[in-house]
């Protein structure tokens, strides 16, 4: 009951689903109660460097964070050697006992003021070791769909926590006596170390829901941990081109989040207004900032990711900044543009910006995620701020001196312009690594069956194993039947050594009424016929000749007409035979047009052979009996192969049946999918055209053909319009899906506007796939289709399997 | 190509010897012969290919216009000793539903009297 009420409550400002309530609380704590010291200790740390060391020493303070390094390097070592849970705890313990010590020192009168560097850094290392910590912790528990559903509301935590954290500060700080708030960050510091335990204890009695992640194994079954030092991580960015792009937005992002710092606090140092009580000042601006980036989280970054994707939320941030940057450098002494810039430069990536870039992280492996974390999120994430340091100093001192002292800008101005140059590059990478993370989820969606019909055609050659096997069968029924299927094995070059060896083994039963030794059942002696140099390409010649002949076509008339008299059973073999032979006569010859009568004989076996004719002759005239034929599933198949090889002379007649209403509802599907055969853009308008007049009884019909369409030839093109339309028409029809497959031609719609490649592999992942292949499948989805159809599939998909799938 | 006659049992039997193809006509084709014994009122008539190496599309069709005349006059022709590949060839164009052939000139002599 509680349970329920509680999910109700969450339900208003989350997309949560049961079960998931209290953790979803504890982690939202979590972040709170990590990002709550950091407003203090953050605002001590720019009020204490401001005071005691000053704003010309900042590039110094940057490049300090080149000794985070040595802290990743231990804090990966020791990762890997100790559980998840222990190390969560033990840096909590670490950074209450020093904070305790900090407290101590700066109480100390007259304090050595180099304390204000040592603090700057260890104020770093508090930063960016405990935020760390927490992205591991829920990357642990949640999926990446999951993550995504619930990033806003543990992120909003985050921010509310630095809130609080900086409104202390804001409101209680006194110049002598401001270093007491650290007392209030260690306090903070000890609720989370419940909290933490808590959630492990969660995880613990709920190991079933959650029995993939890290700390949670079984306890009989302990995983070795992880061993990732700050070298294997580097190694393992390196050697991956997304993750080296990734690693290069972190650098970019890092220099300019420096050159930003440095901007704001130069004009802040300046200020009348601010330079009273830097803690306090801090602390407020802080605080401000923070609560503009909890709404912002809060109400718009989910939406914001969903409706406009990683891209766009990779890319109003740099924008944001690249204006600022540009009025500060037209007005350098803008206390209002300052703190826009910074507000900014915080807001933004405490929010959008952390949460896409999070995102990112989704199509890398888990293993690989974990190595690539402790190099980019750990440390190239403070190394790029001494890198920033690096360049700023470079740059001051440049340009302090000729030739640039002599244009008269302050150093404000060229950290400007220089800050402007690095959002553009900035810029340009985020282009390049949204476009490689929908390449990477495409990566990650491995195809996990083919097509049956592509299976066929690319592996099989179903029309000479149909000649063989019709070869076989005809040995024990007619030595002419036998010689055709010989002779047409041979002009296709198809008489390889199996194939003949399979055609030489004597039947079991033998005909008494053969006599002949040429009859003889061992076909050898005719097959090295047939393969003799030359021989079949002159046989083929003589016999084209023997049936042109004038005198041939009246004897085999003769012959024929009196065959085809008799419809006696026994007759069949012989009408079997002259359908055949008549498939290797010229179509205008008279003898052709006997193949009317036998298209419309009773026996499924002359029709196959009449069919067969048919195909290689291809007259018009033949058609409507091919098509009759259609409807009758023991002729069915001939009469479409037959069909099939007229090709586009066609499309406009099986178009015309494919609209005939009074036409038989079986003839009109046959037609469908026939036109998908001929696979060019007029079938295709054909079919397109068919579906749009909204045919319920050929529906299904239609979109199997147009898929099967699309995937044979990518490149043809359908109005997009209808096939909206009737995805809107066929989604309306869907209450609660109860199989996968009641889903696919929704999916077969999509691939005719979409990837057709992409939409599938979403498909096949998302009902057959694992947990994970399942989340890069929707996340493909999310990429691929437009968002009115993301509004009406995605609930849908939820309905079918929400907590199986991880849809959100 | 040549082309002997002789006769046993008032059957008419052309011995043919050589190659019958387009290239190589001779002033009296085949179906002429056969023409000639049909006017005499020899009405069966046995081709022995016995010694036939080559036989092209126009030799088919002396045998198919012999057939013909043959037939039209209520007369019989027999085929004998005819190539493995000509066979084939008769089998594929179905000619051999129609053609009277045997393997060798005594069966095919036989049966005349049998019909």
């Amino acid at each position: 009951m509680a349970e329920r009420r509680l999910h109700k409550i969450l339900s208003a400002v989350v997309k949560i689903k049961p079960g998931e309530e209290v953790l979803a609380i504890l982690v939202f704590f979590y972040f709170f109660l990590i990002t709550a010291p950091f407003g203090i200790v953050k605002s001590l740390r720019d009020a204490n460097f401001l005071d005691d060391l000053k704003v010309e020493n900042l590039p110094f303070a940057y490049l300090s964070a080149i000794l985070i390094a040595v802290a990743v390097s231990f804090h990966a070592k020791l990762q890997s050697r100790i559980s998840r849970r222990l190390l969560l705890q033990s840096t909590l313990a670490f950074f209450i006992l020093t904070g305790l010590l900090f407290w101590a020192l700066f109480s100390t009168p007259d304090h050595w003021k180099g304390l204000a560097l040592i603090y700057w850094m260890w104020a770093n290392l508090f930063v960016v070791a405990l935020t760390t910590q927490f992205w591991f912790l829920v990357n642990d528990v949640f999926n990446p769909r999951e993550a995504k559903r619930l990033i806003g509301f543990f992120g909003s935590g985050g921010i509310l926590g630095g809130v609080a954290g900086n409104l202390l500060p804001g409101f209680l700080a006194k110049p002598e006596t401001s270093h007491r708030l650290l007392l209030a960050s260690t306090a903070f510091l000890c609720a989370c170390l419940v909290v933490v335990s808590l959630i492990f204890s969660w995880l613990e009695k709920n190991e079933d829901r959650f029995a993939s992640a890290p700390g949670r194994e079984p306890k009989t079954k302990r995983k070795e941990p992880r061993h990732v030092g700050l070298w294997d991580s580097f190694r393992s960015v390196r050697s991956d081109a997304y993750l080296r792009l990734m690693a290069w937005v972190v650098l970019a992002t890092g220099i300019v989040s420096t050159f930003i710092d440095w901007q704001s606090k130069s004009v802040i140092a300046s200020s009348p207004e601010a330079n009273v009580n830097y803690v306090r000042f801090f602390g407020r601006f802080n605080a401000g900032i923070l609560v503009f980036a909890f709404l912002f989280q809060l109400v718009l970054t989910s939406r914001f990711i969903n409706r406009f994707g990683i891209r766009t939320g990779l890319m109003i941030y740099p924008l944001i900044i690249l204006l600022c940057s540009v009025g500060l450098g037209i007005f350098p002494a803008s206390l209002a543009l300052a703190i826009a810039i910074k507000g900014g430069d915080k807001a933004l990536s405490y929010s959008i910006n952390q949460s896409s870039r999070e995102l990112l992280y989704i199509p890398v492996l888990p293993e690989m995620k974990y190595r690539a974390k402790v190099f980019i999120d750990m440390f190239l994430n403070r190394f790029s701020k001494a890198v920033g340091g690096v360049i700023l100093l470079g740059l001051i001192y440049l340009v302090k001196r000729p030739p640039f002292a002599a244009i008269g800008f302050e150093p404000l101005v060229w950290v400007s312009v220089a800050s402007g140059a690095f959002v553009i590059v900035w810029i340009v990478l985020n282009a390049r690594i949204s476009r490689a993370y929908v390449r990477e989820v495409k990566g990650q969606l491995a195809k996990k069956w083919e097509r049956a019909d592509e299976v066929v055609a690319d592996r099989m050659d179903v029309d000479t194993a149909k000649l063989v096997v019709d070869a076989i069968e005809s040995r024990t029924q007619s030595s002419t039947l036998f010689a055709l299927h010989l002779y047409d094995l041979a002009r296709q070059n198809r008489l390889s050594p199996e194939i003949r060896n399979l055609l030489a083994l004597k039947p079991i039963e033998r005909s008494s009424s053969d006599t002949r030794p040429l009859f003889e059942y061992d076909a050898s002696p005719w097959i090295a016929d047939f393969e003799e140099p030359g021989s079949p390409a002159e046989m083929d010649k003589e016999i084209r000749e023997i049936l042109a002949l004038e005198e041939y076509q009246k004897v085999m008339g003769d012959y024929a007409g009196k065959v085809l008299e008799d419809k006696d059973a026994r007759s069949e073999t012989a009408r079997m035979e002259l359908a055949k032979a008549i498939g290797l006569m010229d179509g205008r010859s008279a003898l052709a047009d006997k193949l009317d009568d036998l298209l419309g004989d009773d026996s499924a076996k002359v029709f196959q052979y009449s069919a067969e004719s048919a195909g290689k002759l291809k007259k018009k005239v033949h058609v409507p009996l091919l098509a009759r034929k259609l409807a009758d599933p023991k002729t069915c198949e001939d009469a479409r192969s037959a069909l099939e090889r007229y090709r586009g002379a066609i499309a406009g007649a099986l178009s015309d049946y494919l609209n005939d209403v009074e036409e038989k509802p079986e003839i009109r599907e046959q037609a469908a999918s026939l036109l998908a055969r001929i696979a060019d853009q007029e079938a295709a308008d054909s079919l397109i055209e068919a579906l749009g007049r909204g045919q319920d009884v050929l529906k299904n019909a239609l979109i199997d053909a147009l898929d099967r369409l699309r995937s044979e030839v990518p490149e043809v093109q359908f109005k997009d319009e209808v096939v909206r339309a009737q995805f809107a028409a066929e989604i309306e029809r869907f209450g609660p899906v109860k199989n996968p497959s009641d889903l696919l031609p929704l999916f077969k719609l999509l691939g005719l506007i979409y990837d057709h490649e992409d939409v599938f592999r979403a498909y096949q992942n998302l009902f057959k796939g694992t947990k994970d292949s399942i989340a890069y499948a929707v996340e493909l989805l999310d990429h691929t289709v437009s968002q009115d159809i993301k509004e009406r599939l995605f609930p849908l998909l939820e309905s079918f399997s929400g907590r199986r799938s991880g849809i959100s | 190509m040549m082309i002997n006659k002789r006769e046993k049992n008032s059957i008419v039997i052309f011995d043919i010897e050589g190659e019958i193809r387009r290239s190589d006509i001779t002033d009296v084709t085949l179906h002429q012969l056969v023409k000639e014994q049909l006017e005499v009122g020899r009405k069966q008539i046995l081709l022995n290919f016995d010694k036939v190496d080559f036989i092209d599309s126009f030799g088919v069709g002396e045998i198919l216009a012999s057939y013909i005349s043959t037939h039209n006059l209520g007369g019989k022709l027999k085929l004998a000793r005819i190539s493995k590949k000509l066979f084939l060839i008769f089998q594929v164009t179905m000619l051999t539903k129609v053609l009277d052939i045997h393997d060798e000139e005594a069966s095919a002599l036989q049966s005349f009297f049998k019909d």
